[in-house]
């Protein structure tokens, strides 16, 4: 028999910012059977388990799990749901011996039985009043740990089966605007983080950090704006360190384990105006470039000490907030007849790209949704010959495809070795883009930077949203859907020959991996889907989850799409489906 | 000084509308943030106000002028015949998202004060009054040999608050000139670290806000010799400052730009600037 009790945790005392009431379920309950989360078990998770953002290293972003398949996929039912504190998320939920952990938008941080979704323990954390509470894309698990990054830059570390505090620390100070919107991974034995929100009020940029599981210490810190007398250092057309801003590390890498190597990507300087941010005119120093290194670079970061081992910068001088920072995907495929062990990432361009992740050296590219930034790659080099006549200036208003949530946002593409093809989430429109000053208000800014008036691509069909499916052995398209309404979630692609996607206007659904067929549809949900779906198991049974819930980024398009209503209020829900008993 | 009195008839008719039409603030039921209005926690549950006999305004104790501003804010109250409800921000982050705003005019005022006039540089969400006073962006030099912008050698660094519409002036008249004509321009994070860096030496001229200027002379000693130059050969970068209002407050909008009209007109704003000595006209 279940009994809970709610403790006082006396943790509590020892930190005193955080409000820490758990809530504890004792004796014979599924909690009990957590076992902890060892290196070899990230390296090859249990089928049934989700332990990190993308489920594996390699950021697949697959389910092994085959329970549900193309030919039973139709009798898919709710399972259960919990509602979540209403605001704002991007949410994947984390499942691990049948324990599902997620994060609330006010930072509560439950686990709840995943089979029956009963609540095992809750944890508060306390943001200071002055910070926006939102939730976060992902956590990690390691050992006897639930790691979560918080929106005031804390890192905590909850006991997996008691939800109380192990520790504690602040990695930057929120003041002056950093914070964090995703959580971290682990990686031989190191929580490797990335900052984001560098704000002009904190000038140098952003920075990964390697911090010790047993005490949060930090282990290495390693700045994402390239520093000091270097070519990498002399990429910010000669203005010093304090006047260079942005190249936030706002999504999780993925790792290499037999290179050692984290592979993440870095977002674009700020502002995004080239005038402003003074990287043109471009200086007439020999020395001096203005690539604004490490911006929209894939970085390979040594995770125990944070090192840099290569680099390959996808879109130097960004001027349109198009980031490149999105999850890198490893695959060993192969070109021109050779396997190539490959990093593939998707930027805001829609442009699959593919390097060779042992150097950095350009392997290929797809050209997905219609975009008019970039007008040629070199295909030795990877070189992007970018559109002059797209990048804003002062006084001008230009039109450029796509606009600043991209035809790829963070929504994240994900790989089935099934059918070695990636599933992309993808958005066909354009921008009418203004410069605007920075500076409405003394302490309050914003307002502008760049003012994106959103509208369809020219000639559109109508279909804003599209699900891509790329092969990734012969860069073929094997199948798009189209529909009107954007595709606001990750992609899900199973061992049953499924792939889940959701979309703006509140539907779940899954696809024939092979064919685009589309074999099931939730009924309308309680909100956009902007969130990561992941599947798992309890009891021995296969599970399917998401949250429901509007985020920033692709329901920015919503304006696009006026007929799709959602509810005010902003409610969240964490959805579970499966099939009949 | 004329008593606000003296212009009372103008704005009751005005006031009576307001208290008559006061609409509850913009919880529930309306649009959300995608159709370009931000989002608060449990905004929903900020409803109307019961006591329409005050007028409740914002300060902001970061903003330079915030000692300035309360002191306009009452006299707008007084001339709207209404008690005046101060709300001090004591927000500690140095630089804020506008939508931040939000929560506050839903939570504690009617009006925040302290934003300038730009044109197209604000959502729709939010409106702003006209202005209260007047003031300029300045170059500001430690060096006593620069009268002027014109006197800079091309070779020597401008500190410039990053973003504001005086930076994108000097940007824009700088792209113009050939290459060698140019002064580097390094855009800083605020007026503070533009100070900060002529302090410092890295730069030799700075480009900052007026009333923050003001504020570090007025508190920190190390700011006293630093001085203002005349803009040549560029024009000064003037901006009018209002308070930030929802913009489905329309009556009581009206009731203030009428007030602050008649608080310029009959010379109460430019007393009240004049008694702190701040770098402002009462706008026209």
């Amino acid at each position: 028999m279940e009994r809970q009790t709610r403790l006082l945790c006396a943790t509590a005392l020892a930190f005193g910012a955080c409000t820490t009431l758990a809530v504890a379920q004792e004796a014979d309950s599924a909690i009990d059977q957590v076992t902890p989360v060892t290196d070899e078990m990230l390296r090859n998770p249990p089928d049934g388990d989700w332990l990190m953002w993308r489920r594996t290293y390699d950021g697949w972003g697959y389910s092994p799990l085959d329970q549900i398949n193309k030919e039973n996929v139709g009798d898919l039912q709710l399972a259960w749901a919990w509602s979540m504190t209403p605001g704002r998320t991007q949410e994947t939920p984390l499942a691990h011996d049948g324990i599902v952990y997620i994060q609330n938008s006010d930072h509560v941080i439950q686990a709840l039985d995943g089979a029956t979704g009963d609540l095992i323990w809750e944890y508060f954390y306390e943001l200071p009043d002055d910070v926006d509470p939102r939730g976060m894309r992902n956590k990690a698990i390691y050992e006897d740990k639930l790691i979560v990054a918080t929106r005031d830059a804390h890192l905590i570390a909850l006991d997996t089966k008691t939800g109380q505090l192990i520790w504690d620390k602040q990695v930057a100070n929120y003041e002056h605007g950093w914070g964090y919107t995703s959580g971290p991974i682990v990686a031989n034995g190191v929580i490797v983080q990335g900052m984001t929100s560098c704000s002009n009020a904190q000038p140098g940029g952003c920075f990964f950090t390697g911090h010790d599981p047993d005490t949060g210490e930090e282990l290495w810190r390693f700045h994402t704006i390239a520093r000091g007398d270097t070519p990498e250092g002399n990429s910010w057309n000669g203005v010093p360190l304090e006047s260079r801003f942005g190249a936030s590390a706002w999504i999780p890498g993925t790792y290499d384990v037999e290179q050692n190597l984290v592979f993440a990507g870095v977002g674009q300087p700020y502002p995004w105006n080239l005038e402003i941010a003074g990287l043109i005119p471009p200086s007439s120093d020999p020395d001096v470039t203005n690539d604004a290194l490490y911006t929209n670079a894939t970085l390979a970061l040594d995770p125990t000490n944070g090192e840099l081992q290569w680099y390959f910068q996808h879109l130097p001088t960004d001027s349109l907030d198009l980031d490149y920072v999105y999850e890198r995907i490893l695959v060993d495929l192969p070109v021109d007849g050779e396997t190539r062990q490959q990093s593939v990432t998707v930027g805001k361009t829609g442009i699959v790209e593919s390097i060779d992740r042992t150097n950095g050296e350009w392997l290929w590219h797809v050209e997905t949704a219609p975009q008019d930034v970039v007008l040629s790659i070199d295909p030795e080099t990877g070189e992007k010959e970018i559109n002059p006549d797209v990048i804003p200036v002062i006084g001008e208003s230009v039109f450029h495809c796509p606009a600043d949530p991209g035809a790829k946002a963070w929504q994240a593409a994900a790989y089935s070795p099934r059918t070695e093809t990636l599933y992309l989430p993808t958005v066909e429109f354009c921008s009418n883009t203004t410069v605007n000053p920075l500076d409405p208000g003394q302490i309050y800014t914003g307002g502008g930077l760049q003012t994106y008036s959103r509208v369809p691509v020219p000639d559109s069909d109508g279909n804003i949203g599209q699900v891509r499916a790329i092969n990734l052995a012969d860069h073929s398209e094997t199948w798009q859907y189209r529909q009107r309404p954007p595709i606001t979630s990750s992609t899900l692609p199973t061992a049953g020959g499924v792939v889940f996607v959701g979309s703006l206007d509140r539907k779940f659904m899954a696809f024939d991996d092979e064919t685009g067929e589309k074999l099931w549809e939730s009924g309308k949900l309680s909100n956009s889907l902007e969130s990561f779906p992941i599947s798992y198991e309890a009891d021995g049974k296969q599970y399917v989850a998401i949250t429901a819930n509007f985020a920033s980024g692709l329901g920015r398009l919503a304006s696009l799409t006026p007929e799709v209503k959602l509810p005010a209020n902003d409610p969240i829900t964490l959805y579970v489906f499966a099939l009949p008993d | 000084m004329k008593s606000p009195a003296a212009f009372a008839p103008l704005v009751v008719p005005l006031l009576a509308l307001v208290l008559a039409l006061a609409k509850p603030a913009p919880a529930a039921a309306q649009e959300p943030e995608f159709f370009d209005r931000p989002y608060t926690q449990n905004q929903w549950t900020y409803g109307r106000r019961l006591d329409e006999s005050q007028l409740r305004y914002c300060v902001d104790r970061r903003d330079p002028d915030w000692e300035v501003a309360g002191a306009i804010a009452d006299a707008i109250a007084r001339g709207l015949l209404l008690e005046p409800q101060r709300h001090v921000v004591e927000g500690s982050i140095v630089l804020e998202d506008i939508t931040a705003v939000y929560e506050i005019l839903l939570k504690h005022c009617d009006m925040h004060m302290g934003f300038k006039l730009i044109p197209q540089g604000y959502p729709t969400w939010v409106t702003v009054t006209r202005p209260y006073y007047e003031t300029r962006y300045v170059y500001v030099t430690a060096d006593p040999e620069i009268a002027s912008l014109s006197d800079l050698e091309p070779s020597r660094p401008i500190g410039a608050t990053i973003g504001s519409q005086a930076h994108l002036r000097l940007v824009s008249y700088l792209s113009a000139l050939p290459r060698d004509e140019r002064w580097p321009t390094y855009p800083m994070g605020t007026a503070d670290l533009a100070l900060g860096s002529l302090l410092e030496g890295t730069v030799d001229a700075a480009l900052v806000w007026a009333p923050t200027l003001w504020a570090k002379q007025r508190e920190d000693a190390a700011y006293a010799e630093l001085r203002v130059i005349e803009p040549r050969p560029l024009p000064p970068t003037t901006l009018g400052v209002g308070a930030l209002m929802l913009s489905d407050e329309t009556f009581l909008r009206t009731a203030v730009d009428e007030a602050i009209a008649a608080l310029t007109a009959d010379g109460t704003l430019q007393a009240i600037l004049d008694e702190y000595g701040f770098p402002a006209t009462a706008a026209p």
